[in-house]
């Protein structure tokens, strides 16, 4: 394919569509990190939950048949292990980070063991019959002729994905139990001293980012592809937490972060039938997430400065104002 | 005696002992319900390793390579960045290695140790982005490492395939290192030690490898702890705050742990092309990535307790590779009971809460004569929240 194809097959809505399916399995991790984060418990597990997730998911759906007891299943397994951090982090002082290692270590050894046991195979479940989630074609919208086809007729994961965004902003901003949650974030002892019970709320932030994390686990291995497979999420349990970050800790700066890491995923799918080689073009998420968080770091880091200045220039003027009253 | 049991080097131990035997209990328990014969199957994990001198040989080079990664840990923990880019800087060094080592047309001796240089430049090189900028704009370096390793080993892969790979080779790998620029065996060729020297060389191929790794550990303990930068890189480690306002270059220590960290891992990066596996093969590293996280915390992050949790370690894993290809139990489940062990070695306050506990059913039992709940321990265990 000549690199002209390939541009204009990023144009076309096939591509966009594509991002959009990128992007789910980013913006699940991302909203679970997102809640973690501001309630101050920053859920580094994210990408172990994201495999036990897609591993009990595929599963459950090859044992049972039925999708929605999967799913369920899933996220059931996902809320466990967040809450095995948390009860060792929150209440048997494990550092967060070496926690979260240790989740994920044990949620990639674990998947692999159980599925060699459960399949006879280590690398991934395709011997077995699993099922999948349905698409959803809108029904108004699939009749548009270009949105039509970018935005309907994706995996029901997806529209789930982009309304958790929502829902994860009106539980943040509008609710009293996600106020409560930012305040323990910001300020553990006052939110103490208001009669909020800091251990439980951040178990329980820890448990909905689990669910979150599961969710996108599912997301690979039961509507990008149909089977799990060792170490799915492949890193995109980390690129969410980037994404947090990256959105300055807002759901829609998030989303749009997570988008943004989505594209990247997309443009170097799209690559990877030109003649360059592919192992180089698979690097282009990684790079990105580190390129995005260099920015974003620096940027953080320019706005501080100016502030400092700012504080500086009005002390300065308030000090010399008063010297000339004193006058 | 009395004082070195309530002593705080005591309690560490008890903590690690315990730790480990939970760990190695929950993975029998594991087995009883995976394996149809759950007792040989145990039996060959723990007792595998020693079962021949050939296993014996194995669990030393798998060991070597554990102690190095865990002296990575200990040198960037110690300085409190969660840096985790050692499989990326690894998996490089151990291809600049193998490329000296195939490709360079000089002598022997000049070649191995220009092989190790380059591995170690390599390996120090290649933490150098992430670490400037966590030193310069404070960029999350947990996640900047992580997606650097899944470059580094595409990187790897690209240059395996498309440059080192001959066609007619039939796995992934490029062709074997010759003889003559490997790493000789450990024992020196001394008159003496002729008889031992021939029936270990027949069975093992354990290197000098051994005397590089304990002179790394004495190295890295002692820069740690004797040096001006150790002391600089600790305090850091305690309290950026306080090191800035002290006067250290924050900036400039937060650069080196990583830097010189860098290097070790280049270092076992070395060994794994040079003494392992003699040529550089598709996923050398795989498994290995966290491992170093394992043995450092185990060693409570002591460069001189290193080498007993590699050994532990190595021993475990030469054990799980042992109980795979006898049984019907998979490698795997020692993951399981590191990342256990791991959550119960740092869990601060599990042994107060059990103490305390004690304390309490013995203060129920004797009327409130005697055991009042130990306040003390669980105040030193609330002073570590980090």
């Amino acid at each position: 394919m000549s690199l002209e194809t390939v541009i204009r097959s990023i144009f076309s809505t096939l591509f966009l569509a594509s991002v959009i399916r990128i992007s789910t399995p980013i913006i699940f991790p991302a909203m679970g990190g997102l809640i973690a984060v501001v309630t101050g418990v920053p859920n580094m597990a994210l990408e172990g939950i994201m495999n036990v997730g897609a591993f009990v998911g595929v599963m459950v759906s090859a044992y049972t048949g039925n999708v929605w007891l999967a799913i369920l299943a899933g996220i059931v397994a996902g809320v466990l292990m967040a809450l095995l951090l948390g009860l060792f982090h929150i209440y048997f002082k494990t550092n967060l980070f070496i926690g979260g290692l240790a989740v994920n270590l044990m949620a990639s050894g674990g998947t692999v063991f159980l599925l060699y046991i459960m399949t006879g195979d280590k690398g991934n479940s395709a011997s077995v019959k699993s099922l999948s989630v349905p698409n959803w074609e809108i029904p108004f919208f699939k009749d548009i002729p270009f949105l039509g086809d970018v935005i309907s007729g994706h995996p029901v994961f997806t529209y789930l994905a982009f309304l958790s965004v929502i829902l994860v902003y009106i539980f943040l901003y509008r609710t009293r139990f996600g106020t409560h949650l930012r305040a323990v974030g910001e300020n553990p002892e006052a939110a103490t001293t208001l009669g909020i019970d800091v251990k439980k709320s951040r178990m329980i932030a820890l448990a909905i980012s689990g669910v979150f994390a599961a969710l996108g686990g599912m997301n690979l291995s039961m509507a990008y592809l149909q089977f799990f497979q060792k170490e799915m999420a492949a890193g995109r349990g980390w690129i969410g937490i980037a994404a947090v970050h990256l959105g300055a800790r807002k759901p829609l700066g998030v989303l749009f972060a997570s988008i943004l890491f989505g594209f990247a995923d997309a443009i170097s799918n799209q690559l990877g039938s030109l003649n360059i080689p592919s192992q180089l073009v698979q690097t282009i998420p990684y790079i990105t997430t580190v390129v995005a968080l260099a920015v974003f770091a620096i940027q953080q880091r320019q706005a501080a400065l100016e502030r400092m200045k700012r504080y500086q220039k009005e002390h300065l003027e308030a000090i010399s104002a008063n010297a000339s009253k004193a006058e | 005696m009395k004082s070195f049991f309530e002593s705080k080097g005591f309690r560490e131990l008890l903590r690690i002992v315990l730790a480990v035997t939970i760990g190695l209990a929950l993975g029998f328990i594991i087995t009883l319900f995976v394996s149809k014969d759950p007792v040989g199957a145990y039996k060959s994990f723990l007792l595998g390793p020693i079962s021949r001198l050939n296993r014996i040989g194995d669990w030393l080079e798998e060991s070597l390579t554990l102690i190095l990664l865990g002296l990575v840990i200990c040198i960037v923990f110690g300085a409190s960045q969660w840096y985790i880019g050692v499989e990326g800087q690894m998996v490089l060094g151990a291809m600049a290695a193998g490329c000296v080592a195939l490709y360079v047309p000089i002598p022997p001796l000049p070649r191995i140790l220009l092989a190790f240089l380059a591995a170690m430049i390599v390996g120090a090189l290649w933490g150098l982005i992430p670490a400037l900028l966590k030193a310069y704009y404070n960029a999350n370096e947990l996640v900047t490492s992580l997606m650097m390793n899944t470059v580094a080993l595409k990187i790897f892969e690209y240059i395996l395939k498309a440059f080192i790979m001959t066609p007619k080779s039939r796995s992934i790998s490029s062709e074997l290192i010759e003889k003559p620029f490997r790493l000789p065996t450990f024992i020196p060729n001394l008159p003496f030690l002729q008889g031992i020297r021939e029936i270990w060389m027949k069975q093992t191929s354990v290197t000098i490898m051994v005397y590089i790794v304990i002179a790394a550990v004495i190295i890295v303990y002692y820069l740690l702890y004797k040096t001006p930068f150790g002391y600089e890189l600790r305090t850091v480690g305690l309290n950026t705050k306080f090191a800035h306002y002290g006067g250290i270059n924050v900036k400039r220590t937060i650069i080196m742990s990583i830097l010189v960290s860098g290097l070790v891992a280049g270092l076992a990066g070395a060994h794994l092309t040079l003494a392992i596996h003699n040529k550089i093969i598709s996923n050398m590293t795989s498994g290995l990535g966290f491992e170093g996280i394992n043995i450092a915390i185990l060693a409570g992050n002591n460069p001189l307790g290193v080498p007993i949790a590699g050994l532990l370690y190595g021993y475990l894993r030469a054990g799980s590779d042992v109980m795979e290809r006898s049984s019907d139990v998979s490698r795997e489940l020692v993951f399981v009971i590191q990342a256990m062990v791991l959550l119960l070695v740092t869990a601060e306050r599990l042994l107060p809460t059990i103490q305390k506990r004690v304390a309490d059913i013995k203060e129920n039992s004797e009327n409130g004569t005697n055991g009042k709940p130990d306040v003390k321990n669980v105040k030193e265990g609330d002073s570590h929240v980090a």
